[in-house]
């Protein structure tokens, strides 16, 4: 007897993973890397030949690496990948998927056809908390669609401070672009806030605007002011986590800065990877409605 | 009669700089519609006149997609004149070298039109550029090429 006890149970690799994949030649250079992270938005491109099996994956944490290595634009990409890639089937649970990621600090996998070698599509934790978003606007619990007379909540919903990070990394603005590469590698984390003396939140830099700042022969003395994105986007700890989901969706934004109050210090962050490690919807009622004991 | 790229080509066209700023693109784009002849690529050179890539509709639409939209489908109440002005706000702040397209498979002026058709067909391209002692030349569109081969039909 085994206990199923949150909302991916049951679910597959191949259910929430995106199919379109974007591969990279070994010889081509960094610079064509960086571009095609901007131009399709994402964290990390496979590194291969056509119809082979993929040799290795290069991320910005990777690019970000090179640049503050010394590396030229005009290096090879197969010089800073990480190789081999980690592969999953997609046929895998995503509980298994999840717990891969987990265990190797990784943020992606490549679901991998086991007959064939090539890559059907792949995971990352953006995609789960798609799935699970999915999964909290069809049910009739969700904040959104609970209606005016029911909308006395008879369940308890996750709060943005349940499963924000509470360490936040930030710098000022004078703060030179080595330092906050040095944080941001050092950290692991996506981003970086940039605050004033008062702890308020002026701007973000992000492993991306530092990706961009390398292609564009930014200094790294340039100062952090110079180079940040504003505004921050921010929320509130006491947000339903829903709706913190909701607008990271649409602003098209990996993470929010989480604040107590207007004008107070921010106290934490949220991001999609912590939506995701959350395992389930954004209350409490689907994990107690989907638990059920399943027989051997 | 042997029949080449040359024959097809366009020897009047724009290009940009990797270094343009997009809206420089953009204007391109919207002028060439007001001239009637609408474009939708547009050749990148860089500073020694080579070729380093090509700028499409695409990649501009590419840009504009959200990075979540997926997800959209399942959320009815989006405001959506915000959120397109949002993303073509953010687009100013690219270059064309960020989002061009690197890899550009080019002709000759020498390539026999049945050499530029098969590439078109299989590579699922509209416009080849035609490079020439390494300088652009011309640019073979799929609509010359069309119009081409129905004059002799």
């Amino acid at each position: 007897m085994k206990i199923l006890k949150d909302t991916l149970t049951g679910l597959k690799v191949r259910d929430a993973m995106r199919k379109q994949l974007i591969m990279l030649d070994p010889g081509d250079t960094i610079d064509c890397g960086i571009q095609y992270l901007i131009k399709y938005k994402i964290n990390a491109i496979l590194v291969g030949k056509d119809g082979q099996k993929p040799l290795g994956v290069v991320s910005k944490t990777d690019i970000m690496g090179a640049w503050y290595s010394g590396f030229a634009l005009s290096t090879p990409i197969e010089m800073i990948m990480n190789s081999p890639p980690f592969f999953c089937s997609p046929d895998d649970t995503l509980n298994s998927a999840l717990d891969t990621m987990k265990s190797n600090r990784i943020y992606r996998l490549y679901a991998l056809r086991p007959d064939s070698n090539t890559i059907e599509g792949i995971i990352a934790y953006p995609d789960i908390v798609g799935l699970l978003y999915h999964y909290c606007s069809n049910c009739d619990q969700g904040i959104f669609n609970k209606t005016e007379a029911l909308h006395k909540d008879r369940v308890k919903r996750y709060k943005v401070h349940e499963i924000m990070t509470k360490q936040v990394e930030s710098c000022n603005e004078q703060t030179p672009l080595e330092s906050v590469v040095e944080i941001l590698w050092g950290s692991r984390f996506g981003a970086i806030l940039v605050s004033d003396d008062k702890n308020y939140p002026k701007g973000v830099i992000s492993k991306t605007d530092v990706t961009f700042c390398y292609r564009h022969g930014y200094d790294m003395s340039v100062t952090a002011g110079k180079i940040m994105s504003t505004p921050v986007a921010l929320c509130y700890e006491k947000d339903p986590v829903e709706s913190a989901i909701k607008s990271m969706i649409l602003k098209d934004l990996h993470r929010m800065f989480v604040i107590p109050k207007k004008h107070q210090a921010v106290s934490g962050v949220i991001s999609l990877t912590d939506a995701a490690r959350l395992r389930s919807g954004s209350c409490h009622a689907c994990i107690s409605s989907r638990i059920r004991i399943d027989d051997d | 009669m042997k029949t080449t790229a040359k024959d097809v080509m366009v020897t009047s066209f724009k290009t940009l700089s990797p270094d343009s700023p997009i809206t420089e693109a953009l204007e391109i784009f919207k002028s060439s519609k007001q001239d009637g002849k609408t474009i939708f690529g547009i050749m990148v050179i860089d500073k020694n006149g080579s070729i380093a890539g090509m700028i499409s509709m695409y990649d501009i639409l590419l840009i504009l997609l959200p990075k979540h939209v997926k997800i959209w489908g399942n959320i009815s109440d989006i405001e959506i004149n915000g959120i397109i002005e949002r993303a073509t706000s953010k687009l100013k702040n690219y270059f064309v070298g960020d989002i061009m397209t690197p890899k550009v498979i080019s002709v000759t002026p020498e390539t026999h039109l049945m050499m530029v058709l098969d590439i078109m067909i299989k590579k699922h391209v509209r416009r080849l550029p035609v490079i020439s002692n390494g300088e652009a030349v011309g640019m073979v569109y799929i609509s010359d090429l069309f119009n081409h081969f129905l004059e002799r039909v």
